[in-house]
């Protein structure tokens, strides 16, 4: 039996993003206008409507501007008596009169005030809060929680077990698509909830000690290869997005790309031991009497009512369990051990092709593979490092509150490049004589199987094993055809991928290939190159001693025959990322230089018919 | 010419859009067409949804209800 859950979310906002200077275009800003406060009102009121109709329970998260209003606590305390809805705090939707008089500001992200204001603001909205209803919230969030944040509203308010923490690769892409002017910089997370750790939100807890003390959830269930190459805010399970993508028929008003990616992510119960989840968290602003851009009320009010129904036909069907957030964060802290990761095998639904993506997310890490790339690693964040970085202002990152990588293949190219240098990737060339052959030109699809080891309360545990078995793929060179499957193993609690390439056949049983592993990284959070003087390439060979360069943009490079191990140690994200194989190769590093900002870390075998050749990739923290 | 204002639906630009740019048009009474601030792109409404199902080209499985996520 298996647990698809959804979490279904309104808030109250008296003033709705896009309200004021969407509909207001023309007008002199009137945060306090009656009508503005009024329709915002009526659209929370239909939204719950929906919601109860199709028998959906609801988190309600109050705002701060809704504490204010007397209809809207009263409207909260009924749905709760009559419908079991959650009544939670929001961080989102601060702005109002009164937040503008006692702040004096016009930021509304809690994770960009300084500490000293974002502490002021959590007293206030939770007691404010408290005086309404009588009782603080076990739910809370925003569009991002930092780890301080979170930090301290569970040292002030520990009746907070869940909060809505970061919302999915919403970074530089979401800032180009508002032209440039939505500063949400949060890429690098997990899709799915996770318990955060005590020092970077996105970096899922390790253990006890780790543990922030929440469990937080994804604003929004989103497209994990749509958003990876787009904008977000146009593939999630939010209706109104969907409409803004223009992914529905103009004519009929259909839009069945929202229920495959219900579907899809339905289906991801299949790699996690039979638990899947869906969030939908449509603010009021999209649900505007004046429309949406080109979209209308009519469309908007259609779009939201049948995402409702759908999950409500689900429900009903015995397919989903309907959990207030506070619900959710109990049943997540029953079923998932702190070690599990997340899995999800991802095919694209909307653009017509047969790619498939897997995204693996554990305290140690968070990886994409790409099948159409013959499994090479297009997305990598050190998790192990467990990151300090604070944000907001006074801090060194105001606004990005992104985990960084070492590959991001979109933001620093990944297999192609224009001209010259590398971009950020992990794969394989399959060499012979002069011809050399990436294995990210070879497009193929994986099956996923796992090893489970489970603990004696009966979660998963260290060791376990999820695999990934790539169909074989065909190797041409001019004289001979080399038929080789790539299966890349993650195994749970080791900061460690393992990959093996396996020669099936070859059309020379006695001919001899050289597979070069390598991995092309760098670091950053954004489109733009780092610095990356401070970062030291190391190789050990087999006598134990130890060769490095330090980064100087010299094109250096290393060929250590024998080598244990090849490393790079980057102090600017306190992360040391290694390879090694499964011996008699030779270890591989490279410097980059200016116009290639990167480094290589690889491994060089020969190998025969039947033979396979593995290595592992293994993150750690550095300092 | 007086001020631009905009229209009865707030219209994006299509050819921005084509490049992952949310754009509000403004709508130029005098010359009863659409424009973009940021790229040269102008147009009647009429125009505009013609180039919104260009828009929609891209998204070869749109209309096409999934029920297989795997390749198994």
């Amino acid at each position: 039996m298996s647990d698809f859950i959804v979490n279904i979310i309104h808030r109250p906002e008296m003033v709705p993003e896009y309200s004021a200077t969407v509909t207001g275009h023309g007008k002199k800003e009137d945060i306090g206008d009656k009508k503005l406060l009024t329709e915002s009102l009526d659209i929370f009121k239909t939204q719950q409507r929906v919601a109860h109709e199709n028998g959906l329970k609801v988190t309600i998260q109050m705002t701060y501007a809704s504490l204010f209003n007397e209809e809207a606590v009263q409207i909260a305390k009924d749905d709760h008596e009559k419908f079991g809805d959650e009544i939670a705090l929001s961080l989102l939707g601060l702005p109002c009169e009164q937040f503008r008089k006692k702040y004096k500001t016009k930021d509304f992200c809690i994770w960009m005030f300084s500490m000293e204001d974002k502490k002021a603001i959590v007293n206030d909205v939770f007691e404010k809060f408290h005086d309404a209803f009588g009782f603080y919230p076990e739910s809370t969030g925003s569009y991002y929680l930092d780890a301080e944040l979170i930090n301290y509203i569970k040292e002030a308010y520990p009746s907070v077990k869940c909060a809505v923490a970061t919302c999915w690769e919403e970074g530089p892409k979401a800032y180009h698509t508002c032209n440039n002017s939505w500063y949400t910089f949060m890429d690098g997370g997990p899709w799915a909830p996770w318990i955060p750790s005590k020092v970077n939100t996105h970096a899922p807890a390790a253990n006890e000690a780790e543990d922030s003390g929440i469990v937080a959830i994804p604003h929004l269930s989103r497209d994990l290869l749509a958003c990876y190459d787009g904008n977000g805010s146009n593939f999630g399970t939010h209706p109104q997005n969907v409409l803004r993508g223009m992914i529905y028929d103009s004519k009929t008003w259909e839009f069945p790309y929202l229920f495959n990616l219900i579907d899809q992510y339905r289906s991801l119960e299949k790699y996690n031991n039979g638990y899947a989840y869906n969030m939908m968290f449509v603010g009021p602003g999209w649900m505007n009497k004046m429309g949406r851009w080109e979209a209308p009320y009519e469309l908007l009010e259609k779009s939201y009512s049948e995402g409702c129904r759908y999950y409500g036909d689900l429900k009903k069907e015995g397919k989903l369990l309907d959990m207030t957030m506070a619900e959710f964060a109990d049943y997540y802290r029953q079923k998932k051990s702190y070690t599990e990761p997340e899995c999800a095998l991802w095919r694209d639904i909307l653009y017509g092709s047969d790619k498939q993506l897997f995204w693996y997310c554990d305290p140690y890490m968070r990886a994409g593979v790409n099948m159409d790339q013959g499994g090479a690693i297009f997305d990598l964040r050190p998790y192990a490092a467990k990151l300090e970085w604070p944000i907001g202002i006074g801090t060194d990152h105001i606004q990005d509150a992104s985990y960084p990588f070492l590959i991001q293949e979109k933001y620093r190219a990944g297999y192609f490049t224009h001209y010259a240098g590398e971009g950020t990737i992990r794969s394989a060339k399959v060499c012979r004589g002069g011809e050399e052959v990436d294995l990210c030109l070879t497009r193929t699809h994986a099956h996923f199987a796992e090893e489970k080891v489970l603990g004696e309360n009966g979660k998963s545990k260290a060791g376990a094993k999820r695999i990934l078995t790539l169909d074989p793929v065909d190797i041409e060179f001019c004289d001979l055809t080399v038929k080789l499957q790539t299966v890349i193993t993650f195994e749970e609690g080791s900061g460690e991928i393992r990959i093996d390439r396996k020669i099936l056949e070859m059309s020379d049983p006695d001919a001899e290939i050289e597979i070069r592993e390598y991995m092309v990284a760098c670091y950053g959070t954004t489109e733009y190159t780092e610095n990356m003087t401070g970062i030291t390439l190391g190789a050990v060979d087999e006598a134990g001693c130890r060769q490095y360069i330090d980064y100087e943009y010299k094109c250096r490079d290393l060929a250590v025959p024998g080598a244990e191990c090849v490393s790079a140690s980057v102090p600017q994200i306190k992360t040391k990322v290694s390879m090694r194989s499964s011996g008699g190769a030779v270890g591989i590093v490279r410097e980059g230089y200016a116009f290639s900002p990167m480094f290589t870390l690889g491994f060089n075998k020969n190998v025969r018919n039947k033979e396979v050749f593995t290595t592992w990739l293994r993150l750690e923290r550095e300092n | 010419m007086a001020q631009a204002g905009k229209g009865k639906l707030n219209y994006r630009c299509p050819s921005c859009f084509m490049r992952d740019l949310d754009i509000d048009m403004f709508y130029d009474r005098d010359k009863r067409e659409y424009y973009c601030l940021r790229c040269q792109f102008t147009g009647t409404e009429e125009k505009i949804l013609k180039w919104n199902e260009l828009v929609r080209l891209r998204y070869g499985a749109m209309n096409k209800r999934i029920t297989k996520f795997d390749f198994d």
